[in-house]
């Protein structure tokens, strides 16, 4: 009985739905105007489609259109343009409607401001973005590996399953990762631990170069990496999209399924990515136990609570087991050298296994974040923000007697974070936005180990205060901001000396952030950004306390209690522009002063151990300079045919010492051609593309700066083919692309396995995208 | 405004009330994998006081350096060898040598006599395959001389490649888990 009354008015509510609609006369019109989003200039020809009666029309040559005689209704609309990326659009018709549809078209144009049409944040943020569709077909490469398509950013890596991105030449502690909104709380000091974060989950991932991010607090010292989740479409449909991707070279396959649906009670999304592949191969040789899994999913919750309350919860959980090349194993330096003197690493087999052994890698990362936005009067908002992290990292290495199970590494972090922030406009144009952030962490060692802990315990709390100013007038826009924070760390230390004893130690940093950007829009298709920012970073614990054996390394790393902040002024300047919507240029440069930069000085000395000697690391500190330039060039003749070159610089020198930075980024240039063929019949955005990467010799190092000398420059082949095909409801998109074509052999700077083993060779992948 | 200003008091306080708790201390791991002593026993063939050679490094890798102690061989003698690898950070000590010796496939121990020295070493012990592993060898003396001995212990070597049986480390491969070295004297 309580089943049926519940289903009874349910049902007749539908029925009144249905008569209504019947009842209609379809008089409706349905127009507007298809804009670049990028240029904000109309965009003609684009096509125009309504699922459900299966017609559509296309725009005129100023971008126009209109469908007469629409029945009232819910309507799915679909917008699509050579070039761009499929807009859909849902829309309950009771009225002639008039839209104004922005394409992402040129999308060199796009930064994140238009992206989100959140006006307010970032309006002079120098920043690059990858939308959805890149990062899908990018899928089987990590969050790094998808950042690499942006000019200034290199990835850092220890084999081919652990990578980082390095940003204008900096990397780990001194860049922040922001995962939902949220700092990234890993063990980002490891340079062999990678973002733990899935990048199929975001919807764009961007990088914001300037210094305008200090409302992203963590501690960067100006780069920010953006991972970010759109909103859920107020469709009430379900839609969503499955991914399947096959990899040839490590026989991988990755399977992502992500749903979304504006139901009554909430809209919700879901994301699912399963990840496993096996040993990769270099061109002459299986690079042994470089095989990979990862299992990862996703879940947000949004719903409006009144017309004045947002809430939004998300959830993620992200796992992994990564194998590390097991020739990249070495006990002590002549382990080193003579691994370094073979043609093949040692401990290579000559047949492909899905077998994960140590050395490897495990870690789990969950997330939880929860966030109000409350819409006060005149347009004031206020938002609250939770994040909560867990990470469980394990490193196991090859040891005796059966002790490989047992991590030699273990580490428990735990990372609650709470944010509020306060934004109002004054008079016409002056946004103000200020917000407090409290951040707590708690890092563990599991002395399951049995190895003294190589990062000790330890608690860290901080506070911060930040406000900033936005105006725009005529064509400039300035924005000021500050940032104050606390922050104080407890280290709860093993000594080294015997009897081992346990010792407390307490820091506390004042920290200022101080920046500045001028925009200066001379015309529509013209932009200049001046962008300058002074601020400080804490020590990470790492730097004040590592204390061990680093076999990563082959060193013994000594931390120092006694390190200062760094302190970094940053200058950027970006020039973007166009020339009759067929040339596009982002051009940029910069210039960064960092004082008491903290690097790892080797010692001359060595130090004797049962092992053998190792040379001793110690973390010093030291002024730095770094400068470069980024350039994206992108020509397109006509709508089918578009040509791209990306070229990036950095130098970095170590200013007081007079020798070079290592771990700089060496020049590399990328350069694209691609043509749309017209549409057959269902199959659209037929699209076939050449691409080159050269990547020139790291000259600026010192012989005595590494073991052995950077490796020479390389030039890589692409090649990609792709189609979609259109139905009723959904859409197929199919690619297959080809890296490294020439099977190159070749070793890259910023690897660590470098010193051991040759990259991967060919790799063909095949993807396919079904979206409904 | 002030219902929320209410609410970052709040949470302050938590946070700064948390921030008074200790972090408890840490467990000190139980080293039992650590090799803190390598003990070189030469008695000579014929009978009489043994000769010994000790690397210790009680605290492991960081602290204090370790403390070598040399000890002089007669000069045309032949010694049997006994190498012995304790974990002294533990009491009492842990035997390293019973674990190497049950996993004598995957450990191989190398001598290399500097040129200097008049002295050859051979294996007296061998695995289940009948490859070398060196806990036991017989040392011989030559004229009288000086120079350095370096004993190696490797991890996962590839016992079968060239010269490994005959005690070249050359081709051996394999991590490092013991390099050694001691100035030994013949006289």
């Amino acid at each position: 009985m309580h089943r049926l009354t519940s289903i009874l008015p349910l049902t007749l509510l539908l029925l009144l739905c249905y008569t209504a609609t019947k009842g209609q006369t379809c008089t409706y019109t349905i127009s507007g105007e298809l804009k670049d989003r990028g240029s904000n200039t109309p965009l003609p020809y684009a096509t125009v489609y309504i699922q459900e009666t299966q017609s559509g029309t296309v725009a005129d040559s100023l971008g126009q259109f209109t469908i007469p005689g629409v029945c009232a209704g819910d309507y799915h609309l679909k917008f699509s343009h050579i070039g761009c990326d499929t807009e859909n659009y849902f829309l309950q018709l009771t009225a002639d409607t008039i839209l104004v549809v922005f394409m992402a078209h040129h999308t060199e144009l796009l930064n994140e401001t238009i992206i989100h049409g959140k006006r307010e944040d970032n309006v002079t943020s120098v920043s690059n973005t990858i939308g959805r569709r890149d990062i899908v077909t990018q899928s089987s490469k990590s969050l790094a590996g998808v950042l690499e398509n942006i000019a200034g950013v290199s990835v850092l890596k220890n084999g081919s399953g652990i990578s980082k991105p390095v940003v204008h030449g900096l990397y780990g502690n001194r860049i922040a990762i922001l995962n939902n909104g949220i700092a990234q709380a890993g063990q980002q000091w490891g340079n062999d631990h990678a973002p733990e974060i899935d990048p199929f989950a975001a919807d764009h991932i961007s990088v914001v170069k300037g210094a305008a991010a200090l409302a992203y607090g963590a501690n960067a010292l100006g780069s920010v990496v953006l991972v970010e989740m759109d909103n859920i479409q107020s469709d009430p449909h379900l839609h969503g999209e499955i991914n399947y991707l096959f990899q040839l070279n490590g026989l991988g396959s990755v399977l992502n399924a992500r749903c979304e649906k504006a139901a009554k009670w909430a809209s919700w999304r879901m994301s699912a990515t399963l990840n496993a592949r096996g040993d990769l191969k270099s061109p002459h040789y299986y690079l042994t136990n470089t095989g990979k899994r990862e299992a990862n999913v996703s879940a947000q919750l949004e719903k409006k609570i009144g017309e004045k309350i947002n809430t939004k919860l998300y959830y993620s959980l992200f796992t992994t087991e990564t194998g590390i090349l097991r020739g990249s194993h070495i006990g002590n330096l002549t382990d080193l050298e003579n691994a370094i003197n073979r043609s093949i690493p040692f401990f290579t087999r000559n047949s492909f296994s899905y077998g994960i052994e140590a050395p490897r890698q495990t870690v789990q990362h969950h997330l939880l974040k929860a966030e109000v936005n409350r819409l006060l009067k005149e347009g004031n908002t206020l938002q609250f923000i939770y994040g909560g992290q867990l990470n469980n990292r394990k490193e196991f290495d090859v040891r005796r007697s059966g002790r490989e199970n047992i991590p030699a590494l273990s580490l428990l972090q735990q990372s609650h974070y709470a944010e509020g922030i306060y934004k109002t406009i004054f008079g016409t144009n002056l946004l103000l936005k200020s917000g407090i952030q409290f951040n707590y962490t708690d890092n563990s060692n599991n002395p399951e180990t049995g190895v003294l802990p190589l990062i000790p315990d330890y608690r860290a709390y901080s506070a911060a205060w930040f406000v900033i100013l936005q105006k725009e007038f005529k064509k400039l826009s300035y924005e000021f901001g500050a940032r104050y924070s606390l922050r104080q760390l407890n280290a709860v230390t093993i000594s080294t000396t015997l009897p081992r004893k346990i010792e407390r130690f307490y820091h506390l940093f004042h920290n200022y952030t101080l920046s500045g950007a001028v925009k200066y829009l001379p015309a529509a298709n013209h932009k200049i950004t001046l962008d300058a920012g002074y601020m400080l970073r804490p020590p990470e614990v790492n730097e004040l306390y590592s204390a061990g054996l680093h076999q990563g390394v082959s060193g013994i790393e000594e931390g120092n209690r006694n390190l200062q902040e760094e302190k970094s002024v940053k200058i950027l300047l970006a020039d973007d522009f166009s020339v009759n919507n067929k040339l596009f240029v982002q051009a940029l440069t910069y210039y960064q002063f960092i004082r008491n930069f903290i690097y790892l000085q080797p010692l001359q000395e060595y130090r004797l151990t049962i092992r053998g000697a190792f040379p001793l690391f110690v973390y010093r500190q030291t002024d730095a300079t770094l400068w470069g330039a980024d350039l994206m060039v992108t020509y397109k003749p006509t709508d089918r045919l578009k040509f791209q070159l990306k070229y990036a610089i950095v130098r970095g020198r170590n200013a007081a010492q007079h020798i070079p930075l290592v771990n700089m980024p060496a020049d590399n240039l990328f350069a694209s051609a691609m043509y749309a063929f017209p549409d057959v019949g269902r199959s659209k955005n037929n699209t076939i593309s050449f691409n080159g990467r050269y990547v020139w010799k790291q000259t600026r190092l010192l012989p005595e700066q590494d073991f052995l000398p950077p490796p020479n420059s390389y030039f890589l082949l692409g090649a990609t083919a792709g189609t979609q095909l259109g139905f009723k409801e959904s859409e197929l998109h199919l690619t297959l692309s080809a890296e490294n074509i020439l099977n190159t052999v070749y070793r890259d700077y910023l690897n660590r396995q470098r010193y051991f083993a040759n990259e991967p060779g060919i790799a063909i992948e095949l993807k396919a995208g079904y979206i409904f | 405004m002030k219902h929320n200003a209410l609410l970052f008091v709040a949470l302050l306080c938590v946070l700064l009330a948390t921030g008074s708790c200790k972090k408890d201390d840490p467990v000190i791991p139980n080293e039992e994998e650590l090799i803190t002593s390598l003990v070189y026993t030469l008695t000579p063939v014929t009978g009489g006081a043994p000769v010994v050679f000790t690397f210790t490094d009680a605290d492991g890798n960081g602290g204090l350096p370790p403390v070598i102690i040399a000890d002089t061989l007669q000069a045309n003698t032949s010694y049997l060898g006994t190498l012995q690898l304790l974990n002294e950070s533990v009491s009492p000590p842990d035997d390293i040598s019973a674990e190497i010796a049950g996993e004598a496939e995957a450990h191989q121990f190398f001598f290399s006599v500097q040129a200097g020295l008049n002295a050859t070493v051979a294996y007296a012990d061998f695995d289940g395959n009948n490859k070398p592993l060196g806990l036991a060898t017989t040392l011989t003396t030559g004229n009288v001389s000086e120079g350095a001995l370096t004993i190696t212990l490797l991890h996962e070597p590839d016992k079968m490649a060239a010269g490994v049986a005959d005690g070249n480390i050359a081709n051996a491969g394999g991590e490092t888990d013991i390099e050694v070295q001691f100035t030994v004297k013949v006289q």
